[in-house]
């Protein structure tokens, strides 16, 4: 399992941060579209249950030279999971076609070591069973399945939107295994007022991701550990670029590496 | 049974229980029952469709598609349909399903017992008292509405018209001030931004990527002209106390410090005239000549901001094709004209007020409904202006107040008069979607239905480019016993004998559309925007530097021991009406609320000044309230400001809004604009208590 | 009846006296009210779910797994003097072995009863077999402290079987014999299992490789942790049961096992210590030099203020190498107060590494932009550990009473 696990279709993210204002409309998308229950005190950060989360990023620098930029941090979906390989259950799994690292709630017992592995912090447990106060439950979707108390869950890049636009090709007559650009698309990627979200297959040229992954301006988090992930970040601030992976004092910025 | 026996039978049972399906299937079972433990609500299915209108929460109107499920709506997404937010969503509208079915919201007639507290009663005892009120009170009604881009504020100025009273207010927000500036500056109709065709936006205070004006389109520009990964088209500069969303977005952050909007102005105009780009205007000597005084030296004193960053943010306006200086209030409301008057001028500098990309005079739409009073007459009326007057004793207090999806209470600032009127009125009622503070001062509170549950529209909303007419149509059913205010007023109308030319709300909209040219039949199935371009009249600014000088006030600095404010305004957080949408509480950052207390964001230099360390719980005062915060250190915030967020502190509504924070508009208070007079606050000098 | 014996007299061992019934009980009532407060820290968490504890989703493994993983380390006395026992056929550690394998016992199955509550779904526990991933580090620890707790238990009853009034049935004595003479057997499975599931546990973290506090380089599919994790539970097991068995003695005022066996454990453990130490050492430079420079971190970036600071490593490694030295020193070694204090101080050191291993990797931010956040266990799952601490109590305390696990006790309290 430590192999890339590599697909005909990659679908993938690329968030350009010089877009993003950070107002939360994608985290709001979020919760609606995948049934995310509300939460009457979400200010303690490591207790609030979002598949995606947008991060204040800092130059560190004194005021009045200090600069923001915010980043969307959804599930990596990483071509080398750390957190598919420790499962003891394989309630998370990366082998469908696509790319998409699955996660189960009926099949998690809720050991929380795929959480411990994740360096994103992209996996979020029910510590508590979900409560939709008063008539708040008449607004959930019929996609995802509500999950109880006790298991792990993280961001499927609405994978039940694949489903369905695989659907909509097949019954349409055209192939489901190639999308157009824009037939798929996360929750998210869909409600940014800004489009710094875009989705797609990282593979195919007619995408445009493809182009955009492979942007001077690009890279992804973390990728010195290896994990590949399948979300790509933009952004022409070199002090932002530097925030997406731990450099020693003197290594230079890297450029987007490709696996 | 012998012991022998007894082995036998256990060990027989044994295994026969566990060659039986029964232990198998049992825990087999236990992985649904662990899923679908009875209390967790189970999903729905039912065909979907997506039905268009626009969202009525947010104050921009923006467009959505409503995905319904087996007549349920679900998910409120954005419409590519709608000309204005093109198919952008706000963090607001995004939450409006789930709003429309939150715990705060009013499920039935309620009246306020002697005792005070809430009755539930039915309608016809609250038409009844309604009506007996109405009539009563004819002559000494008054009427606060929070929603100015719609139409229902024609019935409501018709009726009250026709009962022989005229104190109709809107609640004040960005278009007060802006109109006055506006009209000061010879501008005849309203004051629009042609955003989308501008390749560089100098905001001065104005939080346009955020929550100030047609917000989604706003940000649709933004999106469009900076292409992922390119070279933006469009530069973005923003001046303001804190690093907010808008900050984020743009190329400059100018920190200037809170009130200061006029001084940075006047620095951009002056080193706009001292680079040589103005051409010659009438009056252009007298405003050089104030402009004069303000040399970057002198505004670095005044606002705080460097003097060369200015001067590179002023290089780069003045090397765009199309730039375009906007400004704002940092509560999107009680903003001063001036400002307003100064950024006119700036435009007026760059010669481009009226070209593309520019300020834009856009004409109000005329009335439709018998008797009711022209727009451009409401938008310029000073609401606590009046409450303060009422309040003092100088105006009579109404007999009947009635209070339509607005909720001053929270929302107008210390010394607003607004707590002292509804004291003083004896018949209030509130007509609204939720439990507002307002609400639940108010005699009788009528729950109202929402965008989604009613007809109604929206018009031209602030800081649009475009004259623009939209329609929202219901794809619901009203929540409970909802039911549309516009409806309910024009019923009392008719059961009072006003004729006020519309049967229904419907009725009204079309007539509306009509009157401007457009279809309501499309618009209502489209869910999409009439614009008309035609409804744009040709503008000839001047420079009124008369009125200008009059309105600059000396920026309130800060003392030894004392801070400014800085309000800090997120849409997603909801608005005065909405309060915090429960799925809005992720979106809340904890350097914004933290458990149940603010926190104050401020740069290392203010927490030593004040002496306070990161994390600490502090009392800051104000000359009106005290309020308790906690300290977090951000380098994003101007020297001797503290950044709070407004849109907490909430008394009412819901477990996920209330006692939550601080509402910060207790801690300002509302003075004079000199020369326009205008209701101002927003600004608080803060100290240690 | 002898009333001048305690009432359970006859349940004793042979020539073995004990304490007043009513101070035992007394004793026992004082451990059930701990045991009481555990019950209703489990209630708390099995009814309204874990969010009663102090672990969030940055810290999803806390003071559980750290005393877990403790325990199963100090614990390790029972397979490892089993093996020295049975397979080496070391004699003199007869004398030590039962209470061996009831602290093995006891740590398991506390540990087992742990991990009840830390799963978010306790009911799913099977799926651990049912839909075994064998790529998990974690598959291996379930399968092997399952089936060594299996091993346990087949250690434990022959002694239950010995009590003395028990032990007059011919069968149960039959079976207590039969049970003596197949215990090699299972002291080799005991031991094969218990290795792997030692290394497994170190394994799990040392596979974490998007954690660099954690991540370790290795043999095969073995991470460096995985050998570490044997070797530092082998050197601390003995030492630990050696510390339990004085703790018994200063409790009940009666010597139990000879000064010569404890010698001996020590020096085992000992032994086995300064490899574990040679190797920690090893490790930590490689992981300082290799590991974290290859990710971009530095050993700086690993320690955050006092509480995850790098005094703890500085302890954990200090508390290994001067017991390595004074153990191996016959001169000091044979010194009491530094015999013990230099048990204490392994114990200590790998608990300590156990909760770092658990703790501070997950402490340590690796996404740039990200905050030391920290943890603390709250009184939930204090009180869990406190059950099992009182379950440990109480059954130790039955079984020293009624069941002859030390050998050497009727001779060694004869002039007495």
């Amino acid at each position: 399992m430590s192999e890339i696990m590599d697909f005909r279709i990659r679908w993938g993210m690329v968030i350009d941060l010089d877009k993003c204002t950070g107002c939360g409309a994608c985290m709001v998308a979020c919760q609606a579209e995948n049934n995310i229950a509300p939460q009457v005190d979400a200010s303690n950060k490591l207790r609030s249950l979002n598949w995606l989360v947008v991060y204040r990023l800092s130059n560190g620098r004194a005021f009045p030279d200090h600069e923001v930029a915010y980043l969307p941090r959804p599930c990596m979906q990483c071509g080398k999971p750390s957190c598919v390989s420790v499962c003891p259950v394989i309630a998370t799994d990366k082998r469908e076609e696509g790319g998409i690292v699955s996660q189960i709630p009926p099949r998690c017992i809720g050991c929380r070591y795929c959480m411990a592995s994740c360096p994103y912090h992209a996996r979020y447990f029910n510590w508590y069973d979900p409560k939709w106060p008063g008539d708040l439950g008449r607004a959930l979707t019929p996609d995802v399945s509500t999950r109880p108390r006790g298991v792990v869950e993280k961001c499927t890049f609405c994978h039940h939107r694949w489903q369905k636009a695989k659907d909509e090709a097949i019954a349409n007559g055209r192939d489901p295994w190639d999308l157009p650009d824009g037939a798929y698309v996360t929750s998210c990627a869909e409600a940014c007022p800004n489009g710094a979200i875009t989705f797609g297959d990282l593979k195919n040229p007619k995408h445009k991701v493809h182009e955009l992954s492979q942007s001077p301006y690009a890279f992804r988090l973390l990728e010195r550990l290896g994990t590949d992930p399948q979300v790509y970040y933009l952004s022409r601030r070199e002090w932002v670029r530097r925030k997406g992976d731990n450099y020693l004092e003197d290594e230079p910025t890297a450029g987007t590496r490709r696996g | 049974m012998n012991r022998r026996g007894f082995l036998k039978f256990a060990a027989g049972g044994t295994v026969g229980l566990a060659a039986s399906p029964v232990i198998w299937n049992t825990l087999y079972d236990a992985v649904y029952w662990t899923q679908n433990w009875g209390w967790i609500p189970r999903l729905q299915k039912g065909a979907s469709e997506y039905l268009p209108t626009i969202s009525k929460v947010c104050p921009s109107g923006t467009g959505i598609r409503v995905r319904l499920v087996g007549g349920r709506p679900v998910r409120a997404l954005g419409n590519p349909g709608n000309a204005m937010s093109q198919g952008a969503l706000t963090a607001l509208a995004a939450a409006e399903t789930q709003l429309q079915v939150s715990p705060a919201r009013l499920k039935t007639p309620l009246k306020r017992s002697p005792d005070g507290a809430y009755v539930a009663i039915s309608w016809e005892e609250a038409e009844k008292m309604l009506r007996d009120k109405a009539l009563e009170a004819r002559g000494a009604m008054a009427c606060i509405s929070g929603d100015p881009t719609s139409s229902v504020n024609e019935v409501f100025t018709g009726f009250m018209n026709a009962m022989g009273s005229d104190d109709f207010y809107f609640m004040p927000g960005e278009e007060l001030p802006a109109l006055k500036a506006w009209s000061l500056m010879g501008g005849q109709g309203r004051l629009g931004y042609d955003i989308e065709h501008s390749d560089f936006v100098l905001s001065i205070g104005a939080n346009f990527l955020e929550s100030w004006g047609t917000v989604a389109r706003n940000r649709k520009a933004f999106s469009a002209g900076r292409p992922a990964g390119q070279k933006p088209a469009l530069k973005v500069a923003y001046a303001g106390p804190v690093q907010n969303n808008t900050a984020a977005g743009a190329d400059w952050w100018l920190p200037i410090r809170p009130d200061t909007e006029m001084a940075l102005a006047l620095g951009v105009a002056h080193l706009v005239i001292k680079k040589g780009k103005a051409p010659f205007r009438i009056g252009l000597p007298a405003f050089a000549a104030l402009a004069e005084r303000y040399d970057p030296a002198t505004v670095a004193k005044l606002t705080g901001v460097d003097a060369a960053r200015l001067e590179a943010v002023v290089d780069a306006l003045l090397e765009a094709q199309k730039p375009l200086v906007i400004t704002g209030s940092p509560l999107g409301a009680g903003g001063a004209a001036g400002p307003i008057m100064a950024a006119i001028a700036i435009n007026i500098l760059l010669d481009r007020v009226g070209k593309e990309g520019n300020l834009v005079d856009l004409s109000f739409p005329s009335p439709v409904v018998n008797g009711a009073t022209h727009i451009r007459s409401l938008l310029a009326r000073d609401l606590v202006a009046w409450t303060q007057a009422v309040a003092a004793g100088k105006a009579p207090a109404p007999k009947m107040l009635m209070i339509y999806d607005a909720n001053p209470l929270y929302a107008l600032p210390a010394g607003s008069g607004m707590a002292e009127v509804l004291d003083r009125t004896p018949f209030t009622v509130a007509l609204a979607s939720f439990m507002s503070e307002t609400c639940a001062r108010c005699d009788l509170v009528l729950p109202a239905a929402m965008g989604l549950e009613r007809f109604d529209d929206a018009c031209t909303p602030y800081g649009s480019g475009q004259f623009s007419y939209s329609i929202a149509a219901p794809v619901v059913e009203p929540f409970y016993e909802a039911r549309p205010a516009g409806e309910l007023i024009i019923a009392l109308a008719q059961e009072l004998g006003v004729d006020l030319g519309v049967e229904d709300m419907p009725q009204l909209l079309h007539k509306k559309a009509l009157s401007m040219g457009a279809d309501f039949r499309a618009l209502t199935e489209s869910g999409g925007v009439f614009t008309d371009d035609a409804q744009r009249s040709p503008v000839v600014p001047l420079f009124n530097t008369a009125a200008l000088q009059a309105a600059i006030t000396t920026p309130a600095g800060s003392s030894d021991a004392s801070v400014r404010l800085a309000p800090v305004l997120v849409l997603g957080m909801g608005t005065p009406q909405t309060a915090i949408p429960p799925f809005a509480t992720k979106i809340i950052a904890d350097y914004q609320l933290k458990g149940m207390d603010s926190v104050a964001q401020m740069n290392s230099a203010t927490a030593a000044k004040l002496g306070v360390r990161q994390g600490e719980r502090v009392k800051l005062q104000s000359a009106a309230a005290t309020v308790t915060v906690l300290v977090d250190l951000f380098e994003g915030v101007q020297t001797d400001t503290v950044a709070l967020c407004a849109g907490l502190g909430h008394t009412a509504f819901d477990e996920f809004s209330r006692g939550k924070g601080i509402n910060i508009t207790t801690l300002t208070s509302v003075s004079r604009e000199p020369g326009t007079g205008l209701s101002v606050w927003g600004g608080a000098e803060l100290a240690r208590a | 009846m002898d009333y001048s014996k305690p009432l359970d007299a006859a349940l004793f061992p042979e020539d073995c006296p004990r304490c007043s019934l009513t101070r035992f009980m007394m004793w026992l009532g004082a451990l059930s009210l701990l045991l009481l407060f555990g019950l209703y820290a489990a209630v708390r968490v099995l009814g309204w779910g874990l969010g009663e504890t102090g672990m969030d989703d940055y810290f999803g493994f806390g003071l559980w797994i750290t005393f877990d993983l403790a325990v199963i380390a100090l614990g390790a006395g029972a397979f490892f003097t089993g093996l020295l026992r049975y397979i080496l056929n070391i004699d003199e550690l007869k004398n030590i072995v039962n209470l061996a394998a009831v602290i093995g016992f006891l740590c398991y199955t506390g540990a087992m009863l742990i991990l009840v509550l830390d799963i978010g779904q306790p009911i799913r526990c099977w799926f651990g077999y049912w839909y075994a991933n064998v790529h998990s580090m974690l598959t291996e620890v379930i399968f092997c402290i399952t089936c060594y707790c299996i091993v346990l238990i087949i250690e434990y009853v022959p002694l239950v079987l010995e009590n003395r009034q028990l032990a007059k049935s011919r069968f149960v004595s039959a079976l207590a014999h039969n049970f003596h003479l197949i215990m090699p057997l299972f002291a080799g499975i005991g031991a094969f299992l218990s290795t792997f599931h030692q290394g497994s546990l170190g394994g799990m973290y040392g596979v974490l490789f998007g954690r660099p506090y954690a991540f370790r380089d290795g043999f095969f599919i073995w991470p460096w942790t995985f050998f570490l994790f044997i070797l530092s539970a082998i050197s601390s097991g003995p030492m630990f049961t050696v510390l339990v068995c004085t703790l018994m003695e200063k409790m009940s005022g009666r010597r139990l096992v000879t000064w010569d066996v404890k010698q001996l454990m020590g020096k085992i453990g000992g032994v086995m210590l300064v490899i574990y130490t040679v190797f920690k050492l090893l490790d930590t430079w490689a992981w300082a030099t290799g590991i974290l420079p290859r990710v971009g971190m530095t050993f700086d970036q690993m320690f955050h203020g006092m509480i995850y600071g790098k005094w703890l490593m500085a302890a954990e490694l200090l508390f290994i190498v001067v017991p390595a030295v004074c153990l191996l020193m016959p001169s000091l070694r044979r010194n009491p107060a530094v015999f013990y204090t230099m048990l204490i101080l392994t114990c200590v050191s790998v608990t300590l590494n156990r909760y770092l291993q658990t703790v501070q990797t997950l402490a340590v931010p690796v996404m740039p932009f990200d905050s030391w956040y920290t943890y603390a266990p709250n009184w939930a799952e204090w009180g869990a550990c406190i059950l099992v601490f009182a379950y440990a109590a109480i059954v130790l305390s039955l079984s020293y009473r009624y069941l002859p696990m030390f050998p050497q006790e009727a001779s060694l309290n004869k002039d007495r």
